[in-house]
């Protein structure tokens, strides 16, 4: 019930798409879309456009991304791309560049 | 570093997969995946593309090849379309296989044939050398005990003995002069076109076809005397 863990040096080149949660801590290159929450972990390299309900960002993501509920870059956590989300936050020591799009 | 990797039942992944560490299956991959750790596909698992991995547990539906660098299993309810080949291979009672399998290959062994390999090769063909290269190591042994004749005297006695058994061996060493003759093997490949010559003679067996057309010419010449004849009256 864990959803779908992708490991520390797995990498993936194409599209993931599915219902449950995702944690990624290795690289993604291509397209991620599910429904549910999103994890990148300190560890991982993320080059994808990024859909879910939730993101969480403690690692590298270049990409846009489009949440239905939040976003949230960690300290230490890097995002370059642009967000559209009802809710975002920035860490003290996270880096971001690109536009948001909080709908009000 | 080798943390598991999973891809939920509820998740789909049109690409490719691979890298360190195990990976389990309980959704879909469309795509080739190879990773270096075992992999596990569940029973409501599936891939179209091929599967590499060092064990690898298979419950679910696999349209593709599986190589296991340790061993293939398939497991009661597996469902295979595509080659399989791994040093153990096993497949349960209710799975279904379709393709080759072949229990093959063995990892360990691979790794160590590939230093012991190139190492000799290059020591034969010096040693085939020497014999030829004798002519021009040998003055060279002369020279010494002339320039240094004080040196050959004190060792004397037990010295000058063990330079001429040692002549003949010393060619062995100087690995320079044979490089030249190694080159000799490659006339002889040159050698194998006086046999094509010898084929040749072969075709001129070609002229007993030839001699059914003969019989041909006098039956046209029979008709052009006629002519003549005619045409002269």
């Amino acid at each position: 019930m864990a959803g779908t863990v992708i490991g520390e040096g797995l990498t993936i080149e194409g599209d993931i798409s599915g219902d449950e949660e995702i944690v990624i801590h290795g690289n993604l290159r291509g397209r991620l879309t599910t429904t549910d929450a999103v994890t990148v972990g300190g560890t991982a390299v993320v080059g994808a456009d990024i859909t879910g309900a939730s993101l969480s960002v403690a690692g590298q993501v270049t990409g846009d991304v489009t949440a239905s509920e939040r976003v949230d870059i960690q300290a230490g956590g890097r995002l370059v791309g642009d967000i559209k989300a009802a809710r975002f936050t920035i860490a003290d020591g996270a880096s971001f560049k690109g536009n948001v799009d909080m709908e009000v | 570093m080798t943390e598991a990797s999973v891809i939920g039942a509820g998740t789909v992944i049109s690409g490719h997969v691979r890298g360190q560490g195990s990976l389990e299956i309980l959704g879909r991959v469309e795509g080739d995946v190879s990773v270096t750790g075992n992999v596990v596909i569940g029973s409501e698992g599936r891939v179209r593309g091929n599967v590499n991995g060092a064990e690898l547990r298979i419950a679910g539906q696999v349209q593709g090849d599986l190589r296991g660098a340790i061993a293939v299993l398939l497991e009661a309810g597996a469902r295979v379309v595509g080659d399989i080949s791994a040093p153990r291979v096993g497949i349960a009672p209710g799975a279904l296989a379709r393709g080759h399998v072949q229990t093959d290959g063995e990892p360990a062994p691979a790794v160590a044939r590939v230093p012991a390999a190139p190492a000799r090769p290059v020591v034969p063909p010096p040693r085939i050398a020497p014999s030829p290269a004798m002519p021009p190591t040998a003055p060279k042994f002369e020279a010494k005990p002339v320039a240094v004749p004080a040196k050959v005297e004190a060792k004397a006695p037990p010295v000058p003995a063990k330079l001429e058994a040692r002549a003949p061996l010393p060619p062995p060493p100087k690995l320079a002069p044979p490089k030249p003759e190694v080159r000799k093997p490659e006339p002889p490949r040159v050698a194998p076109a006086p046999p094509q010559a010898e084929f040749t003679p072969v075709r001129p067996l070609k002229p007993e076809p030839r001699r059914p057309p003969p019989p041909v010419v006098p039956v046209l010449s029979k008709g052009i005397k006629a002519k003549k004849k005619k045409s002269q009256d």
